[in-house]
């Protein structure tokens, strides 16, 4: 007698498991992860072993982030082999992630704090896989932003606005160490291109094509973010792989471009002393030309293919969709503006939290669907709706 | 080309069978004929131990206004009146009929130019069902009480493996459409429409081969003679072949929540229904047989197959070669709804399209892991129901929510399972909250 397998339908399926998105989405972050540490590398002779930092980095985060999974799940008393049966990549992809969200000068202890921190509480204490509120790596960024500050790198930067030539002489305001350095064209790699952008800071010496922001050559930033090209790469092997819905990074990313448009539109206007129509198509004229390095510096492209479009936090729905990512690309436009920088993540943070509100109000229309019209019947008989109701119910069963 | 919103082309497999002709099921001699083979009251046996039956004799009677005539597949002696598992493993009423070897065989008398009572008269008495798989007595879907203006016959066989009514209309075309015609003349509408996938290419090409069938291009349509029926191509996607999805496909019409097709005007009906009654009425054989697939990698000899009904699966399977041991799953119907076996001592039943024995490489044996809120179940279902949440309450127990997420609206077409990353048992979650609901009632 042969036992055979015995099931509720259907008894196909496809091929496509968990594992093998996450190992996709692994795939799609390489050439970001190479882009990063080859252009750290080579592209800054002054600091070549930035190379091996990042490199550094992205190892550390990966490995701490699959050793914080395993670890708690032993602390669950779950045994190792059903351990390694579960383990569906995802913390490997919030690794990785983690890893491109440092700088290469960070600090090598922030990669394993911001790791521990976005698996054990904001992944596996909300339950693991697919019941996290947040995305693990952007509460890792964002936890490591807040945490470490200077260690953490990049985004604490100051200027001295009295002293307005960006030298090397930028220094953290709480360690004191150098955290810039001059890249292969001999400009400042302190301020990322976003902040002089939008923080309305002029740097003299800012050299930057739209074209180094596309390739990520010469400009400062984390591991990631730099190489928009390797980016785009993957993001298009995640849309050819079928795991990407190639719309809403397009949603996010051009919602972002015109928001920016017109807060720097408006920004010009006031500007004028006399505001006539003239004046204010000179104001977008000029204003245009912030479209392009607004979609191409920071984090926003990073963020828009693979972080914003996390399965787990953006909602269920088509309309929900399109409703978060024009949400997601105007607060991130209005937060550059606001507090020049970390906007991205923030945005994204934000927008992760709504996502339950948009879940619960936006339903789709099933097939079918019929409105339900009101009775006459039961309005007379308030008092008593239950008893209406079943009659009605006895009447249409008739 | 027409289609409806949402479904996923599931690999279709139908290769395995596509080409191979009908062959016919060799007599057995034990048969054991079904009560319940049908939605509705089971039928009431007329023939008690040791009676004498023929070939087409009536032997178990519609027992209510839903239930449905049950003939003999042959001669032989009743043996006695068993209990036995149907495919859905629930033990039913089964008449047990050893074969005699005659050759006798009872047939009603043809009507030739019938009028539409007669037509339902007939259906009636052959005990026609709906042979798609749900295996709704025929005559009562042809009497509703809505108005309806519009036939559609369902060619899309979505499920994957099926090929029995592709071969059928290629080879009985004929046959098939005078059941057509027989069944819009029955419920009095010109307006006839039959849906049929993208693949069937070859059936496809010899039904618009045939007199007074037209394709549903707009030169075609724009000529249309009254009497012509409409080939109408579909996408070929599962679940096409849904009543629901056919309806939107062919018509553009929605059927709304809880109605049947007649609240929409339209009638559905399967390829083999229609051959089923071109035989009652034509010829004046009931239904006692019927074409099935048995196919999958798991079957030595995948074959499509005339059988009488009855047979057990066991020499159906016997005749295919008998199954391999790579399988690992046994299923009776096609692979996206049709029911596990737990073993081939089942018989066959007018509701069988197909049985298949899937081997470890077909059939999905991975367990499931957490959801990952993916929203793959949303998009493809045809429904536009979020499976994820029916399956996430069904899960926790909360049956109210389940509902409320329109658990009950399923038709359980598993589309939402089949593309599920996480291999969530969604259409098990589904039948569970209707199983809750049903008792709270």
């Amino acid at each position: 007698m042969v036992n055979y397998l015995y099931s509720s339908s259907p008894h196909v399926k496809s091929p496509r498991t968990t594992r093998r998105i996450m190992i996709d989405v692994c795939i799609a972050l390489l050439p970001a992860c190479i882009a990063g540490c080859v252009l750290n590398g080579i592209a800054s002779p002054l600091y070549p072993e930035w190379g091996w930092l990042s490199f550094m980095h992205l190892a550390i985060c990966c490995v701490t982030c699959v050793a914080a999974e395993w670890i708690y799940s032993l602390c669950c008393r779950k045994n190792f082999q059903q351990i390694l049966h579960e383990f569906d990549f995802t913390s490997l992809v919030t690794g990785l992630l983690i890893g491109m969200n440092l700088y290469p000068t960070s600090k090598w202890y922030v990669g394993i704090f911001a790791s521990i921190f976005a698996i054990v509480i904001v992944k596996m204490l909300f339950g693991g896989t697919g019941k996290n509120i947040v995305n693990p790596a952007i509460a890792g960024r964002i936890f490591a932003f807040i945490a470490f500050g200077a260690a953490f790198g990049g985004a604490m930067f100051y200027a001295n606005p009295s002293d307005n030539s960006f030298v090397n002489h930028i220094t953290s305001p709480i360690s004191d160490g150098i955290v810039s350095g001059l890249d292969a064209k001999g400009n400042v790699t302190g301020a990322t291109p976003l902040q002089v952008l939008m923080g309305g800071v002029q740097n003299p010496t800012n050299t930057l094509t739209n074209l180094d922001l596309f390739l990520g050559t010469g400009v400062a930033g984390c591991i990631g973010e730099t190489c928009k090209l390797a980016l785009i790469v993957g993001g298009i092997y995640l849309v050819v792989r079928g795991v990407l819905n190639f719309r809403w990074p397009l949603v996010y990313i051009a919602t972002t471009g015109v928001v920016s448009v017109i807060i720097a539109w408006i920004d010009n206007v006031n500007g004028y002393a006399d505001v006539n129509p003239v004046t204010i198509g000179m104001a977008f004229d000029d204003a245009i030309g912030v479209f392009l390095p607004s979609i191409l510096s920071g984090g926003l492209i990073l963020g828009a293919i693979f972080m914003a479009t996390d399965y787990v936090t953006t909602p269920n729905t088509k309309l929900g969709n399109y409703i978060y990512f024009l949400l997601l690309g105007i607060i991130t436009a209005v937060l550059r503006k606001a507090i020049h920088g970390e906007a991205v993540s923030f945005a994204i943070l934000i927008m992760n939290l709504l996502v339950p509100l948009f879940d619960a109000v936006i339903r789709r229309r099933p097939f079918g669907y019929v409105k339900p019209q009101r009775k006459p019947r039961a309005k007379k008989v308030k008092a008593d709706e239950a008893v209406s109701d079943e009659k009605v119910i006895a009447k249409e069963g008739e | 080309m027409k289609t409806f919103r949402g479904g996923f082309h599931v690999p279709d497999n139908k290769a395995l069978t596509a080409a191979s002709a009908i062959e016919q099921m060799p007599a057995v001699t034990d048969y054991y004929v079904s009560l319940s083979q049908h939605i509705g009251k089971p039928a009431q046996p007329v023939v008690k131990a040791g009676d004498e039956v023929v070939e087409g004799q009536l032997i178990a009677q519609a027992s209510a206004f839903v239930s449905a005539n049950i003939h003999s597949p042959v001669c032989g002696e009743v043996v006695d009146i068993v209990k036995r598992k149907n495919a859905q493993g629930a033990l039913v009423d089964a008449i047990h009929i050893k074969a005699n070897g005659k050759q006798d065989k009872f047939a009603y008398p043809p009507l030739t130019d019938p009028t539409p009572a007669q037509i339902i008269q007939r259906i009636a008495d052959a005990g026609i069902v709906g042979m798609g798989g749900a295996g709704f007595p025929t005559a009562v879907k042809l009497q509703p009480k809505d108005p309806v203006d519009v036939l559609i016959i369902n060619a899309a066989e979505c499920e994957p493996y099926l090929n029995c009514d592709n071969r059928l209309m290629i080879e009985r075309t004929e046959q098939f459409l005078q059941g057509v015609r027989l069944i819009a003349k029955a419920i009095g509408v010109t307006n006839v429409y039959i849906g049929i996938e993208a693949n069937k290419t070859e059936a496809y090409d010899k039904l618009l081969a045939q007199e007074g069938v037209i394709s549903d291009s707009k030169e075609a349509l724009a000529n249309r003679k009254e009497s012509d029926v409409v080939l109408v191509q579909l996408k070929a996607k599962y679940p096409q072949g849904a009543e629901k999805t056919i309806i939107k496909a062919c018509v553009n019409r929605e059927v709304p929540v809880g109605g049947l097709p007649a609240a929409v005007g339209c009638i559905v009906d399967n390829v083999g229904t229609a051959y089923a009654v071109y035989d009652a009425v034509v010829n004046g054989v009931p239904l006692y047989r019927r074409l099935m697939t048995v196919s999958g990698r798991g079957v030595n000899a995948p074959k499509n197959i005339e059988v009488a009904i009855g047979t057990p699966l066991s020499s159906v399977v016997e005749l295919c070669g008998g199954l391999n041991d790579r399988t690992i799953k046994l299923v009776s119907g096609g692979p996206m709804m049709g029911f596990c076996l737990a073993d081939l001592e089942v018989a066959t039943t007018k509701t069988d399209s197909g049985f298949l024995a899937l081997t470890d490489k077909e059939a999905s044996s991975v367990l499931p892991t957490p959801c990952i809120n993916c929203g793959r179940c949303a998009s493809v279902c045809p429904m536009r129901l979020m499976p994820m949440y029916i399956d996430f309450y069904a899960t926790v127990g909360d049956t109210d929510n389940a509902v409320k997420y329109g658990a009950l609206n399923c038709f359980e077409c598993g589309t939402c399972a089949y593309v599920c990353p996480a291999k969530r048992p969604i259409v098990q979650s589904v039948r569970l909250t209707k199983m809750k609901a049903k008792e709270k009632k």
